[in-house]
């Protein structure tokens, strides 16, 4: 008769340790993938990948779980010390990224920043004034710097408000080309009619652009006829 | 202390972590393919031992095995155990990030005016994976690399390959070894089970995901309180530009298939030098990275990168802006 090799009460197989901190960061992915926070941390290119990183992890550890719990060797081994640490420490890390949602300040992120100044050379200069955006907006003024070409268009843009040194607070967007931590900031002055919106609030502004003389020479400026106070959208950033 | 700073280093924390987690899988799923192909890594010691072909024939496996410098930490640590020459396996670790066609095609697209970039960016990842491979050749492997790391790899080399004092009491008291023994192989390594496999490669991925962490919380950290102007503030002059630029890349610590774009933002600001150098260093080290490169080296290892890997940086980004400014 042979016999039964010793198996170490389930808790403490590593196999299904292995598989459950695997499951963890597959939750990770997935639930960055369905609950909307990709689109506050990431280039949209990047999505599908995390998605299938996620989708391919939750394989990995289910068949983790079932090798612990069907395959005779990887049942037989006992979870380590440094395993049980490695255990503790992923759990705390994974559940609270899944639990604290990213609420980034974006005038705080912004601030430290210095402005993004590439210009777009490909940029679609037939879109009527009052359809640019604000990121096309500072791109047109970068290739056609004189600000008497657009003085007087319609301008219907959204974006948040940015506190500038020195000078009234401007609406800006934040640009990223990988992850938030190379957000760079556009913006454009405005000539807020009454005590400018705290730093940070999502605004949707009407008007039309006007020129101003100021100390860096004429500049063109928002002259809102209409400002709203919108919630953050759902895609704050662009590419 | 400011609670909107706190909020915006979580999410920069979170953003550096998923962005980089598909990657790391990535580089663990090659390696974890790399032992089941091709068990016990007989081709990974056919690979040149020369001081300067062993770092170009691993810098030149990039092309092959296209990882970024999360995912590609894996790959090398899995070619170290599988006996490679260290100089090709520190080769690859070094250059393979910038040596991808993912990595030069998305240069080519953040700078298509700017053929020089093109060339200089892998030529300057060669010359200082090289000029490391050699740096890091004057430590001995056993004060070089991990422990654990070091006893896998000498299960994987010839008994010729290990030092005597390095080889345990059996092999030394033995008596009667031959020198047919001595460079003998080990014997034909059998295909790891299913099993063997989703262990290694498990524990590979949680190990590298956790010191993975632990590099974005100081990267998010340090980004967050140290305000990105400053090291930027010196774009115009020639020395000081190419070390706020490296200290940038240090601190960014961006995945280097997107770190062109990043550059692109900054371009105009800065010297062609502290251009160069801020897409050559920081894909062999940032502060992301310093945990994952922990796995592989000992402090002494780590540092001397450090030091290295910056001292030929400035040198080359120094030269181009004697050439291009």
């Amino acid at each position: 008769m042979t016999p039964l090799p010793l198996r170490p009460p389930l808790p403490q197989r590593a196999a299904l340790q292995r598989g459950l901190l695997l499951a963890l960061w597959a939750l990770v992915l997935l639930r960055s993938s369905t609950d909307g926070r990709l689109d506050l941390l990431l280039r949209a290119a990047f999505h599908p990948l995390v998605a299938l990183a996620g989708l391919l992890l939750l394989l990995l550890a289910l068949l983790q779980l079932r090798l612990g719990l069907v395959d005779a060797a990887a049942a037989a081994e006992r979870a380590s010390r440094r395993q049980g640490l490695l255990l503790l420490v992923t759990v705390a890390f994974t559940l609270a990224v899944v639990v604290l949602p990213p609420a980034p300040s974006f005038a705080e992120l912004a601030g430290q920043r210095p402005r993004d100044d590439t210009a777009q050379e490909d940029l679609s200069f037939v879109l009527p004034p009052a359809q640019r955006s604000l990121t096309d907006w500072v791109r047109l003024l970068r290739s056609q710097p004189d600000p008497d070409l657009f003085a007087g268009d319609p301008v219907r843009i959204s974006g948040f408000v940015l506190p500038m040194a020195g000078e009234p607070p401007q609406i800006a967007r934040l640009l990223v080309r990988c992850c938030l931590a190379d957000a760079a900031p556009v913006g454009l002055p405005v000539r807020w009619p009454g005590p400018p919106p705290p730093p940070d609030q999502w605004l949707r502004l009407e008007g039309r652009m006007a020129v101003t003389s100021g100390a860096d020479g004429r500049q063109l400026v928002v002259l809102p006829s209409r400002i709203e106070l919108i919630a953050r959208p759902a895609r704050p950033l662009e590419p | 202390m400011n609670p909107a700073r706190l909020a915006t280093a979580w999410a920069l924390f979170q953003g550096l972590l998923i962005e980089a987690l598909p990657f790391l899988l990535i580089g663990v799923l090659i390696s974890a393919a790399a032992r089941w192909f091709a068990p016990g890594g007989q081709w990974l010691r056919q690979l040149p031992s020369h001081p300067v072909l062993g770092p170009l024939s691993g810098a030149a496996l990039g092309f092959a095995l296209p990882a970024c410098e999360c995912g590609n930490v894996p790959v090398a640590r899995q070619m170290l155990v599988g006996g490679a020459p260290l100089g090709a396996a520190l080769g690859f670790l070094f250059a393979a990030p910038v040596l991808n066609p993912i990595v030069l095609a998305s240069t080519w697209a953040a700078f298509p005016n700017q053929p020089w970039l093109l060339l200089a960016r892998p030529l300057g990842a060669v010359l200082v994976a090289v000029g490391l491979a050699l740096l890091l050749r004057l430590v001995p492997e056993a004060e070089l690399l991990q422990a654990d790391l070091l006893a896998e790899r000498r299960l994987a080399l010839p008994l010729s390959e290990v030092s005597l004092l390095e080889r345990r009491g059996g092999v030394l008291g033995g008596g009667g070894l031959g020198g047919g023994a001595l460079t003998a192989a080990p014997g034909r390594p059998r295909r790891p089970s299913p099993a063997e496999l989703f262990r290694h490669g498990g524990n590979e991925f949680l190990q590298l995901a956790l010191l993975l962490v632990l590099g974005c919380l100081l990267a998010a950290l340090v980004q967050t309180f140290v305000p990105r102007s400053w090291l930027l503030a010196v774009g115009g002059a020639p020395t000081l530009s190419i070390l706020a630029l490296m200290l940038l890349a240090l601190v960014v610590s961006v995945c280097s298939s997107v770190d062109a774009f990043l550059a692109l933002s900054f371009a105009a600001q800065v010297t062609p030098g502290a251009l160069l150098a801020f897409l050559l260093l920081g894909p062999v080290i940032d502060l992301k990275l310093v945990g994952l490169l922990g796995l592989l080296l000992r402090p002494r290892g780590l540092l001397l990168t450090i030091a290295g890997a910056s001292l030929l940086v400035l040198l080359i980004g120094q030269w181009i802006n004697l050439w291009r400014l």
